[in-house]
């Protein structure tokens, strides 16, 4: 159906330009967020590094202090320098746990290894197992650095014994384990993970990753040579990290690097929930739309449906309804151009019909006759009925025999000349003409639509009529044609009505009245306008008249009182 | 800790001719003549280096003297002479300057002892027995540094800042001079020189020696941080 998919296609291209628009700003806000929480990531992972590099310089600088410290003790001096190796190893302990430390060691000048605290017995000679360490103290004072002892990572940090000369160094050393990696994450909020660059690949020294990602970081840490100070995207197991490589120091094992990371799926978490809220805004609003863009389709179609039955109804010449449409937009302005037009059809149509019926009347009556009878719009005036009429026959003495010599053509000119004359007349008096066949003429008045003087007006069109005619028979004559104009003039009751058949229906008057009327316009001679009785009491006032004598006339027993009317003494133009 | 005497031998020439009065001043030498002996100690610049202690050691027989008692003095904060030679048996005196109290310490193998906070003069002195380097340091004063040289040999003289030592009433005879100054570097033997002392004319010996960075800590008080040198 026509409007079901003009319907559908407003639906259709409303949704889809909406689902454009919302994937479109979907999409451009999900890239926009990654990217933005990508950035984000790695700022703060660079922030964290510098953090973590502060805290580790922190630690050995507190490391350096509580060692400086623990040199100062006299009684250190004194135990360190007497030769009893096990008061020298028991006092390292003591001073140890003093300063919570995991080891301490005490160095000879000679880079020998007097007393160890982790590895209580050993060689007595043995060489102390950091102579760089040492070396690089002898020259700034005092250093430090990350060193592997049995496999774990420690900051060792070496101070001199002053007695008031050095006599011996001091190495005391802190261990970086689990524990350290978790304080350094509380801080940093980075993963924190300690390795150590080993042949074969990274091992691990200590980490904040549990269980499967230690492991997993190893393998997918990239090669230990390729430690830069940049940030990047590294896969561990299921997760994707931002990882930070710092190179810590070189050991006799191997470079120690700390890996700080950040979880770029965490981190992206809120961003992922915002997707997820933005997904389900714009499916809720399609929904939305879709609802919408079916409402606004119907309603945008109802009325043009509406229109399109109208203008079938018209169609088929029903043209009395209209578009029930109370909008005030385009739509309710078509809807109201359609039912004035639809109003202009049915006048349209009404008139003609009202013409019709006028055009069918003219026939008959006066155009005055003819308006007054259809807007009466009773045509059962027409219907058959009985009323004193007075009818008024007149026609042309001589005509027959002019009719018979002249040519037709001269004929039908008399004839038209004559209608012409006699006609505008009948139309005056407002008369009913019921005939005219050739050069004879019937009149009546007082029918269909009463007046009150019909012998007045039949005596007085009568009367113009013969002036009328009077002067074309002077034409006439001049042409050589001899016509004379004849009016009889009869009052009387007769019965009028409509007779015919479909098609064709004629305005007829029967009775005694008209047979009158025909019979004294015979008589008449040319000039003679000849009255009944009747008439002739009803105009006495305005008409001069003389009698005619009573005459005997076919159909009528008795002899018939006659009278012709010479003049018209009182001329009333109606 | 010892310090060992290892030091590098380093040749010289020798341009003095020895002449002196030989001093008889020491009672168990009978001889008369007695010399002098001048000695200048310069590093490997060329510059001279003083607070060095230069000995000479009697080829022949050692001296079985009773040395006097000898004092190091604790002055504004620092030991006065930094550089003390004794001879071994020596009493030494550490009386105490300041209007502060010192605690005096050494743990020196050659002799080990502490004078735990004191004011004035201690009751009694330390004698040092045993030859040797003793390095003394106290406790509460962190850059307070001396060094007490034991030496057998009565023989002995510090160089001043000119670098220049004089040892005087040397019995005639032939000696071996040495040289110490506590940042010589310390390889193998300590440089020593034949020397034979006459009476007439003074005996003149030098020395080059290699030196090691000094080893001073800042003195107190001093802003933040405690940085060694």
């Amino acid at each position: 159906m026509r409007f079901r998919s003009f319907q559908t296609r407003i639906v259709v291209v409303f949704l889809g330009l909406l689902t454009a628009v919302q994937a479109a700003g979907f999409f451009a806000v999900s890239a926009a967020m990654t990217k933005n929480a990508r950035a984000r990531i790695t700022d703060e992972l660079a922030v964290g590094g510098n953090v973590f590099t502060r805290l580790i310089r922190a630690r050995t600088e507190h490391l350096a202090q509580a060692a400086r410290l623990l040199s100062g003790d006299f009684a250190f001096k004194a135990a360190a320098s007497s030769d009893d190796r096990e008061t020298v190893l028991s006092v390292l302990e003591n001073h140890q746990a003093r300063i919570g430390a995991d080891v301490m060691m005490l160095a000879s000048l000679n880079r020998t290894l007097m007393a160890d605290t982790l590895r209580r017995g050993g060689p007595a000679a043995a060489l102390f197992p950091f102579p760089d360490l040492v070396a690089h103290a002898e020259q700034a004072g005092e250093a430090s650095a990350i060193a592997t002892i049995d496999g774990h990572a420690y900051q060792i940090v070496a101070v001199p014994l002053l007695a008031p000369l050095p006599i011996a160094w001091i190495c005391v050393g802190f261990v970086i384990d689990d524990r350290v990696a978790r304080d350094l994450q509380s801080l940093t909020l980075l993963q924190v993970s300690f390795l150590r660059a080993g042949e074969g690949g990274w091992r691990s020294l200590a980490s904040t990753l549990q269980g499967a990602m230690r492991e997993a970081l190893l393998r997918g840490l990239p090669a230990p040579t390729a430690a830069t100070n940049t940030s990047r995207s590294v896969r561990i197991g299921a997760e994707e990290y931002m990882t930070l490589v710092t190179s810590l120091g070189d050991t006799s094992d191997g470079a120690i690097v700390a890996v700080l990371q950040r979880s770029l799926d965490a981190a992206l978490e809120p961003a992922r929930r915002l997707q997820v809220a933005l997904l389900a805004i714009s499916a809720g609003g399609l929904l939305v739309s879709v609802t919408g863009g079916v409402v606004i389709a119907r309603r945008v179609t109802k009325p043009v449906r509406d229109l399109v039955e109208s203008a079938r109804r018209i169609e088929r010449g029903d043209y009395e309804q209209s578009v029930r449409v109370t909008q005030q937009d385009e739509i309710g302005e078509l809807a109201a151009t359609f039912n004035h037009m639809a109003k202009g059809l049915a006048e349209r149509d009404r008139v003609r019909a009202e013409l019709e019926r006028v055009g069918r009347l003219k026939r008959f009556f006066s155009p005055q006759l003819a308006e007054l009878l259809v807007s009466a719009g009773d045509e059962a005036v027409l219907a058959s009925h009985r009323r004193e009429i007075t009818v008024v026959f007149c026609d042309l003495r001589g005509f027959a025999a002019f009719a018979e010599t002249a040519e037709p053509e001269e004929v039908m000119g008399v004839l038209r000349e004559y209608h012409e004359a006699v006609g505008p007349e009948i139309f005056r008096f407002e008369g009913t003409l019921e005939r005219f066949t050739g050069d004879g003429l019937m009149v009546f008045f007082n029918d269909p639509v009463p007046c009150a003087d019909p012998a007045a007006r039949a005596v007085r069109m009568a009367d113009r009529m013969r002036h009328n005619v009077g002067e074309l028979i002077e034409t006439w004559q001049r042409r050589g044609h001899t016509l004379g104009f004849g009016v009889g003039i009869a009052m009387g009751y007769a019965t009028l009505g409509r007779i015919g058949f479909e098609g064709r229906f004629d305005y007829a008057a029967i009775g005694t009245v008209t047979n009158l009327s025909a019979r004294l316009c015979s008589e008449a001679q040319s000039g003679q306008i000849l009255v009944s009785q009747r008439v002739y009491t009803d105009v006495q006032d305005l008409a001069e008249a003389e009698p005619a004598g009573s005459l005997t006339l076919k159909g009528f027993v008795k002899p018939v009182p006659a009278f012709n009317v010479l003049r018209v003494t009182e001329r009333v133009t109606p | 800790m010892l310090e060992s005497f290892a030091a590098s031998r380093c040749r010289l020439c020798l341009v003095l001719v020895l002449s002196g009065c030989v001093l008889s001043a020491v009672a168990f030498a009978s001889r008369a003549p007695a010399g002098t002996l001048d000695a200048v100690v310069k590093d490997a610049e060329g510059r001279p280096v003083p607070d060095a202690v230069v000995y000479a050691t009697e080829a022949s027989r050692t001296a079985a003297t009773k040395p006097a008692g000898a004092v190091i003095d604790q002055q504004d904060k620092e030991f006065v002479p930094r550089v003390k030679p004794i001879q071994v048996g020596t009493d030494v005196l550490f009386p105490n300057k300041d209007n502060i109290r010192h605690h005096v310490y050494s743990f020196s193998p050659a002799k080990k002892f502490e004078l735990p906070l004191y004011k004035g003069v201690p009751a009694a002195p330390v004698r040092f027995d045993r030859p040797g380097v003793v390095v003394l340091g106290c406790n509460i004063h962190d850059w307070m540094l001396g060094y007490v040289y034991v030496l057998e040999t009565p023989y002995f003289a510090t160089t001043g800042s000119d670098g220049n030592a004089e040892l005087n009433d040397l019995p005639a005879g032939a000696y071996e001079v040495r040289v110490w100054q506590p940042r010589m570097r310390e390889t193998g033997e300590p440089p020593s020189q034949r020397v034979t002392v006459t009476g007439s004319k003074a005996g003149r010996v030098e020395f080059l020696i290699a030196l090691k960075p000094e080893f001073r800590l800042r003195r107190a008080p001093i802003g933040a941080g405690d940085r060694y040198r």
